[in-house]
């Protein structure tokens, strides 16, 4: 009988009942207090404060300051460095996230399929995720050391030392050479949810589709694919907003350098913030970062939000 | 612009309209700039932050430990070995910024540590110069490293020279005999050691300032003391021949394979010890590499040398600078901070620290134990130090400088477009 009684108190309200009632009045809210002061007080009201900030001459370490209006933002339309830092990142973002889906899809394929040692393998793929990425950092510094790192010596020890490059010590090759670590450890996570997800597509369709005398290609355009939608939605829509707010493997691989070259927006607000003493415009090159990852994740949200409702 | 905030104000005023959870962020007093100075103390707990190197942060530790058995204090040491001054002066800014910040801290000079004094986080030391007669026993110079727009807000304890530290050993594979004692010279020296298969400097571009030392000590042999005096403080243009030499002569390091291949993405704290391991016949760099590179690596400081780089000019100087130790104007006890500084400055006490260019007469470094340190302050008597460039301009300029060092060394900027690039710099510094 309790089981009763609670189907009749979370039915549906029927059409014209008091909105209060219909969504269970204050009771909700109640449970969800301490997440909403938490989320205030640690992300709403920082949020808030950068914004305050973004719209002040603050050098990030005196007790006073003024407010400016919109100086910092009319500064970032005519600061060079801006412009090569949305344009790295814009690069970044691109290459971070197109090869890294595609090999972790074609991983996932391979190692959904019979392979022998797919577990040590799919652990192998995905373990550059899990580490320390100032550790992969220094590790592939060492491997890009235009002297003595493995990448030059590979290429002199096949016959092709003229296109051993000083990797991180060049504009034209530095980004780029930071980006291949970056791909590299980035594969992983795509592998592992297109994994999970085609572990969830029914034999029976394959099956048939065989019988069918559909080919290999025809069911993996035909088949999986379609039912990846959802997957590949997940996959496009975080790797987006984690390469626009990429900082950690710049910073330690280049520091931005060579002069500017590899500078991106997350780097680009930490110099002005925390070393040139700039916080007001720091902040506000972080409000537009914000804003960006904001406005990408804007749809993922929504999708999100559309099918639990 | 509307009239002034000060951040505590707006902060205060978040607080009580957000009314729990931020009544925190308001209750540290704002910085006053000295006028703790006397008062009762809050606390007999210091902290110090310090970025002492892994290899001497034990002895500055034990002698801490000391002081606080002499005075009742407990102080809590942290260090942040190896960061550089591209990375140490964040982690310091976010310490003050998160909280009170640490007592006592040390820093570099110019224009890293002036920073601290204008935004009054740092005090105003100069009750303590007159009660410990800091004035009489510290080196003039050192003193007015630390003294910004007059206010003498830091104590310093390091007067550091920049010099040649090279390898005997790949001298002598390259036939060198001697050290050199003109630019031209030093430009042979350099060709011999490439032919012996040597690359003769080792310097590393991935945070600007090291390559800076090069680029600096060619200014000063093109420009002379008075001129590069001038150009460092914008009293002379560096749109000007004798910046464009030293931007040629500095590509052309480059260019005859003088640096490392690749030089500008190369870490320092990587390339540099190459001299000790014998991948490169020597680097630019001061007394603290006796210890902390020739000596930690197991090797006999007779094995090495060290010779002041020639300009060419009377008086020959040398790239150097100042580090030093402030008090938190927040300190909860500004008059024991004092009293560890006092006592860290002590003459015995420098040499337990093994600090091999101290700012205090009385503390050279043992001739027996680091005789290469030894011949730099032999060096200090006669030669007086222009100011290491990192030092000389706020990081923002700084950080230009280095790209239009990085520009010219990749060809992508002619010497006389980065002498006009460089002069732009400078007139924008001056103007903020």
């Amino acid at each position: 009988m309790a089981t009763a009684t609670a189907v009749r108190v979370s039915a549906p309200a029927p059409a014209g009942a008091p909105r209060k009632k219909r969504y269970g009045g204050l009771t909700p809210w109640l449970f969800a207090i301490p997440a909403l002061a938490v989320y205030a007080t640690f992300l709403v009201y920082p949020a808030l404060t950068s914004l305050f900030f973004s719209f002040t001459n603050w050098d990030g370490l005196s007790p006073g300051y003024d407010i400016v209006g919109v100086d910092n933002y009319v500064k970032m339309t005519q600061d060079p460095v801006v412009r090569q830092a949305l344009l790295n990142n814009l690069i970044w973002t691109v290459v971070t996230i197109v090869v890294p889906v595609i090999i972790g899809l074609a991983l996932a394929t391979l190692l959904n399929g019979k392979v022998r040692g797919k577990t040590a393998l799919r652990l192998l793929f995905y373990t550059p995720c899990v580490l320390p990425l100032v550790s992969i950092a220094s590790i592939w510094g060492w491997l890009y050391n235009p002297d003595s790192g493995v990448i030059n010596e590979v290429l002199r020890t096949v016959g092709l030392g003229n296109l051993a490059q000083p990797w991180l010590g060049q504009d034209s090759t530095a980004l780029w050479a930071v980006m291949v670590p970056a791909v590299w450890l980035r594969t992983g996570f795509p592998m592992l949810l297109y994994l999970a997800a085609l572990q969830g597509i029914p034999d029976e369709l394959y099956e048939a589709a065989t019988v069918d005398g559909a080919t290999k290609s025809q069911q993996f355009w035909h088949i999986t694919m379609p039912s990846l939608r959802p997957a590949h939605y997940i996959v496009l829509a975080l790797s987006l907003i984690d390469s626009f707010k990429v900082f950690d493997m710049i910073y330690a691989m280049t520091y931005g350098g060579p002069g500017t070259a590899t500078q991106v927006m997350g780097t680009w607000m930490y110099a002005n913030v925390f070393q040139y003493y700039q916080a007001g415009y720091g902040t506000a090159i972080a409000v537009v970062i914000t804003v960006i990852a904001v406005a990408v994740s804007i749809p993922y949200v929504l999708s999100q939000t559309k099918e639990h409702t | 612009m509307t009239g002034s905030w000060t951040r505590r104000g707006f902060l205060g005023l978040s607080a009580a309209a957000l009314a729990a959870g931020t009544a925190a962020c308001t209750g540290a007093t704002a910085p006053s700039g000295g006028s703790n100075a006397g008062k009762t103390p809050t606390s007999n707990n210091l902290r110090l932050f310090t970025y002492e190197d892994d290899t001497t942060i034990g002895n500055l530790k034990t002698a801490v430990a000391a002081f606080d058995a002499q005075n009742g204090t407990t102080t809590r040491v942290d260090s942040l070995p190896g960061s550089g001054a591209a990375v140490y002066p964040d982690k310091l800014r976010a310490e003050l910024l998160g909280g009170s910040g640490p007592d006592v801290w040390r820093i570099w000079g110019g224009q890293i540590g002036a920073p601290f004094v204008k935004a009054q986080q740092a005090m105003d030391l100069a009750p303590y110069y007159q009660q410990y007669g800091w004035d009489s026993k510290i080196n003039t110079n050192a003193i007015a490293g630390m003294t910004f727009n007059g206010t003498k807000a830091g104590v310093p304890i390091v007067v550091a020279a920049i010099g040649a530290w090279y390898s005997k050993a790949a001298m002598e594979k390259a036939g060198i005999s001697s050290t050199p004692k003109s630019y031209a010279e030093l430009e042979e020296m350099n060709d011999k050691l490439v032919a012996s298969g040597t690359t003769p400097v080792t310097l590393g571009g991935k945070y600007g300032w090291d390559i800076m030392r090069l680029f600096e000590y060619l200014l000063e042999v093109s420009a002379g003391p008075d001129l590069h005096d001038k150009l460092l403080t914008g009293a002379e243009s560096w749109d000007r021949p004798e910046v464009v030499t030293a931007f040629t002569n500095f590509k052309k390091w480059q260019d005859k394979k003088w640096l490392p291949n690749g030089a500008l993405g190369l870490d320092p704290s990587d390339v540099e010890p190459d001299y000790v391991t014998g991948k490169a016949a020597y680097t630019l760099t001061g007394t603290w590499t006796e210890a902390q590179a020739i000596q930690s690596a197991k090797k006999s400081s007779s094995d090495f040398g060290t010779f002041q780089l020639p300009t060419g000019h009377t008086p020959e100087r040398h790239s150097g600078f100042v580090e030093g130790y402030m008090i938190g104007a927040r300190s909860g006890n500004p008059d024991k901070a004092a009293a560890l500084l006092d006592y860290l400055l002590k003459p015995d006490l420098q040499a337990t620290l093994q600090i091999t260019s101290s700012t205090v007469t009385g503390a050279e470094p043992d001739k027996t134990k680091l005789p290469l340190s030894y011949e730099w302050t032999e060096i200090n008597k006669t030669s007086p130090f222009y100011t290491i460039q990192d030092q000389a301009f706020p990081k923002q300029q700084a950080d230009q400088y280095f790209s239009v060092q990085s520009d010219v060394l990749q060809g992508k900027m002619s010497p006389a477009d980065a002498a006009k690039q460089m002069q732009t710099v400078v007139s924008a510094m001056a103007k903020q």
